[in-house]
C-alpha cells in the first residue's frame, strides 16, 4: 500500500497526469454543451449509443461520454498511464535511483501498475460523476429507460452506470497491462505507449472483418460495447461474461510476461 | 562539511598522511583480508558480467573493510560503473556475485541495500520535486525518514538553503552533491560513489573530496570510483586498479604510487642543468615539461643533483615533487597496455615501480581527462 502511494505521489508531481484527467473531464461536459447549443438533435437510434436518449435524460451523458471515449481517448489514457510509470522513470534516470534503494522488483512492477490502474479509474471517476453532474443541470435526471424498454429508478439507473465504468475498466487494465509490458522492454514511455495504442486499434480493425471472426473471442477488443447489455432488463450477463474472461486471461497473460522480463531486467538508467 | 570555510588543508593534510602511514604499515599485507582484523562490509567474488562479446568485468574480487576508504580506479570503460551496478543489483552478474554486509547480490538483494547507499553515473532525481521531497520520497523506500535528518545531510552537502527548490533547476554540481545527500541519508554502513567529482569545477572538486575525508574520519565505509589516480590518492587509504574488467593492481594507496619519484627542477640555466642531470642519471631519467626539466631520481639522487647544479654555478630555482605527473603517468602505464594480465598486475604490484617512464615527456600534460 505504501509502495502504491509512492508511486502515487510520483505521477501527481508530473503535468501529464492532469492533462489527462482534464481532457476526460471535458468530454461529458462538451457533450452535454454540443448537445444543449445545437439546434438538431439527434433522434432516437442516430448518434453513438445513448446519444439521443440524452436530451430527455441526463442520466445518459456518463454513458454515452464512455461509449465514446473507450474507442479513442480511454484507450490512449491507459496507454500512457501503463506505459509511463516504468519507462518514464528509466527516461529521467530515477530509475536506477529506485532501484538502487531496498525495494523488491515484484513490488515495483506491480506498484506501478496499480497507480496506472487507479490514475484511470480517477479518469473514469471524473467522466461518471463529471456527466452525472452536468446531464443533471442541463437535462435533469429520471427514472432511466432501458434497450428493452423496462424502465428502472434512478438509483438502480446509477448502480448500472458504476457496473458499465467498472467493465469498461477491465477492458482498459488490458491496455495497461499490454503498456505495461512494452515498457519492460523498451526504456521510452513515447514508444510503450505508442506500441500499446497500436495493437489496441489495429485489433479494431482487424475485429471489423468477417474473416478475422475466428478470433473475435480472444481479442479484448471486440467486447468495447458490452457494457450496453447492462442496460437491457434483465441484464444479459452472456456476453459480459465473455468479455470478462477475455479481459481476465488477457490481463493475467500480459502481467506474467512484464513480471518474467522485469525481474531480471538489467537496469541501464 | 562541504565548504571553503572547512576543515584547513593543513588538518586535511594531516588525516591524509595518517591514512596513507596507516596504509604503509598494511602494506606488507599481500592480500586485502589477511593480517586484518577489520570485517568486510563490501566485496566481490568472481564477479563477471558480459555484454555480448564484451566481458565487461572479468572474474573481480574486492574485499572493503569496515573504515576503509576505498578508491575504485580505473579508465573510462574499465568496468567501474558496471561493477557498481551488478554491487546495487541494477544489473545481472554472468557469474560470480557481490556481497554487503554478509548479504549476497543479487540474491539476497533488498537486505544487502539496506546496507548500501550511493549511486551510478549521475544521480538523478525527480525533476519536479524540492530537494527535501526527493530525499524523503527516496529515503521512505529504505523506511522512516526523519526531516531532521534530512537537513542533516542537506547541510553536509552545502544545499540547505535550497531544500525547497525543484531539482528540475538544479546545476550538475548540484545533483552531484544532492546524490551524496541522498547517499548519507540512511546512514547506511556502506556509501559507493560513482566518480562524485566528474563534471564539477575545482572548487566543486575540492568540496565533495573534503566531504569523502570527513565521511572517512567518521569511520563510514566508502567505495569511490574515479578515473583520476591523484584523487584517490588524497583521499583513499586503500585502492584497486582496475581495466578491461579485471584487477591490475591493488593495496594501501602508498603501495600503489611508483617508488621512484620525479621531481620538476627549474634551474637559471636549464640546458646546462639538462646535460648535469643526464650525465648522473641517464637519457631515461631526464625529460622535459612544459619548461621543466622532470628529473626520475632516488631519494639520494635529488640532492645529489643539487650540490652538483650548485657546484657548476647553475642557480637552482625550484625543486618540486612531480606527484600528479608521475602518477598519471603510471596509471596510464599501468592500465594502456594492450595484454594487462592477471601476471603483469601482480608482477607490477611487487615492484611497484613505473618501469618505463622513456616517453613521459612526449605524452600529453597529465591531467584530469574529463571533466
Amino acid at each position: 500500500m505504501r509502495s502504491l502511494w509512492r508511486e502515487l505521489l510520483k505521477i501527481l508531481f508530473q503535468r501529464r497526469t492532469y492533462v489527462g484527467w482534464a481532457g476526460l473531464l471535458a468530454v461529458p461536459l462538451l457533450i452535454v454543451l454540443a448537445l444543449d447549443l445545437s439546434s438538431s438533435k439527434p433522434g432516437a437510434g442516430e448518434g453513438p449509443p445513448f446519444f439521443a436518449a440524452i436530451i430527455n435524460n441526463g442520466i445518459f451523458v456518463p454513458l454515452a461520454a464512455i461509449g465514446a471515449l473507450s474507442f479513442f481517448l480511454f484507450p490512449l489514457i491507459a496507454s500512457m498511464a501503463g506505459a509511463y510509470p516504468l519507462a518514464g522513470e528509466a527516461e529521467l534516470g530515477t530509475m536506477k535511483t529506485w532501484m538502487s534503494r531496498p525495494v523488491g522488483r515484484a513490488g515495483v512492477l506491480f506498484s506501478k501498475w496499480g497507480v496506472a490502474v487507479l490514475y484511470v479509474a480517477v479518469g473514469m471517476a471524473l467522466v461518471g460523476l463529471g456527466g452525472l453532474a452536468a446531464g443533471w443541470l442541463v437535462f435533469g435526471i429520471h427514472p432511466l429507460t432501458t434497450l428493452s424498454g423496462t424502465t428502472i429508478g434512478i438509483g438502480a439507473g446509477v448502480e448500472r452506470i458504476v457496473l458499465a465504468n467498472l467493465l469498461i475498466l477491465t477492458a482498459l487494465l488490458c491496455t495497461i497491462s499490454l503498456a505495461l509490458l512494452v515498457s519492460t522492454l523498451s526504456n521510452s514511455s513515447l514508444t510503450a505507449a505508442i506500441s500499446a495504442m497500436v495493437v489496441f486499434v489495429v485489433l479494431n480493425i482487424l475485429n471489423g472483418f468477417s474473416y478475422f471472426d475466428f478470433m473475435k473471442p480472444y481479442t479484448f477488443t471486440s467486447y468495447n460495447l458490452a457494457f450496453t447489455n447492462l442496460f437491457r432488463d434483465p441484464i444479459y450477463w452472456q456476453p459480459i461474461r465473455n468479455a470478462l474472461l477475455t479481459y481476465g486471461v488477457t490481463v493475467a497473460v500480459l502481467l506474467v510476461a512484464s513480471w518474467l522480463i522485469f525481474r531480471r531486467k538489467d537496469i541501464l538508467t | 562539511m562541504i565548504g571553503p570555510d572547512q576543515a584547513p588543508e593543513a588538518a586535511a593534510d594531516d588525516a591524509r598522511n595518517d591514512a596513507r602511514e596507516q596504509a604503509a604499515g598494511d602494506a606488507t599485507d599481500q592480500s586485502l583480508q589477511a593480517g586484518d582484523d577489520r570485517p568486510v562490509v563490501l566485496a566481490t567474488h568472481g564477479l563477471t558480467k558480459r555484454f555480448g562479446k564484451l566481458l565487461a568485468v572479468d572474474h573481480l574480487d574486492l574485499a572493503v573493510c569496515r573504515g576503509d576508504v576505498f578508491g575504485f580506479l580505473g579508465p573510462n570503460g574499465a568496468g567501474k560503473t558496471t561493477t557498481i551496478r551488478m554491487i546495487f543489483g541494477l544489473i545481472f552478474p554472468t557469474s560470480g556475485y557481490a556481497e554487503v554486509a554478509d548479504h549476497r547480490v543479487p540474491g539476497q538483494r533488498v537486505a544487502a541495500l539496506r546496507h548500501l547507499g550511493g549511486f551510478v553515473e549521475v544521480p538523478a532525481f525527480y525533476p519536479n520535486m524540492s530537494a527535501r521531497r526527493n530525499l524523503r520520497l527516496i529515503g521512505s523506500a529504505g523506511g522512516e525518514v526523519n526531516e531532521q535528518r534530512i537537513s542533516e545531510v542537506l547541510d553536509m552537502v552545502g544545499l540547505l538553503a535550497r531544500g525547497d527548490t525543484k531539482v528540475g533547476g538544479f546545476s550538475h554540481g548540484m545533483k552531484q552533491r544532492l546524490g551524496i545527500a541522498n547517499a548519507l541519508l540512511g546512514r547506511p554502513d556502506v556509501i559507493i560513489l560513482d566518480e562524485p567529482t566528474s563534471g564539477l569545477d575545482p572548487q566543486g572538486m575540492k568540496d565533495v573530496r573534503e566531504l569523502v575525508r570527513e565521511l572517512g574520519k567518521s569511520g563510514t565505509t566508502v567505495l569511490l570510483s574515479s578515473h583520476l589516480l591523484h584523487e584517490v590518492e588524497q583521499v583513499c587509504n586503500r585502492a584497486v586498479i582496475i581495466n578491461r574488467g579485471r584487477t591490475v593492481i591493488e593495496g594501501p594507496v602508498a603501495t600503489l604510487r611508483p617508488r621512484e619519484e620525479a621531481v620538476k627542477v627549474m634551474t637559471g640555466d636549464q640546458q646546462k642543468a639538462f646535460e648535469t642531470a643526464r650525465a648522473l642519471f641517464g637519457a631515461q631519467g631526464v625529460s622535459w615539461d612544459e619548461g621543466y626539466l622532470v628529473v626520475r631520481a632516488g631519494d639520494e639522487g635529488v640532492p645529489e643533483l643539487v650540490r652538483r647544479l650548485v657546484a657548476d654555478g647553475v642557480a637552482v630555482r625550484a625543486v618540486v615533487p612531480a606527484v600528479e605527473q608521475g602518477l598519471e603517468d603510471y596509471f596510464l602505464e599501468l592500465t594502456q597496455s594492450s595484454d594487462v594480465d592477471a601476471d603483469r598486475g601482480e608482477r607490477a604490484a611487487e615492484s611497484g615501480t613505473a618501469a618505463d617512464v622513456a616517453d613521459a615527456a612526449t605524452r600529453p600534460p597529465a591531467g584530469e581527462t574529463r571533466g
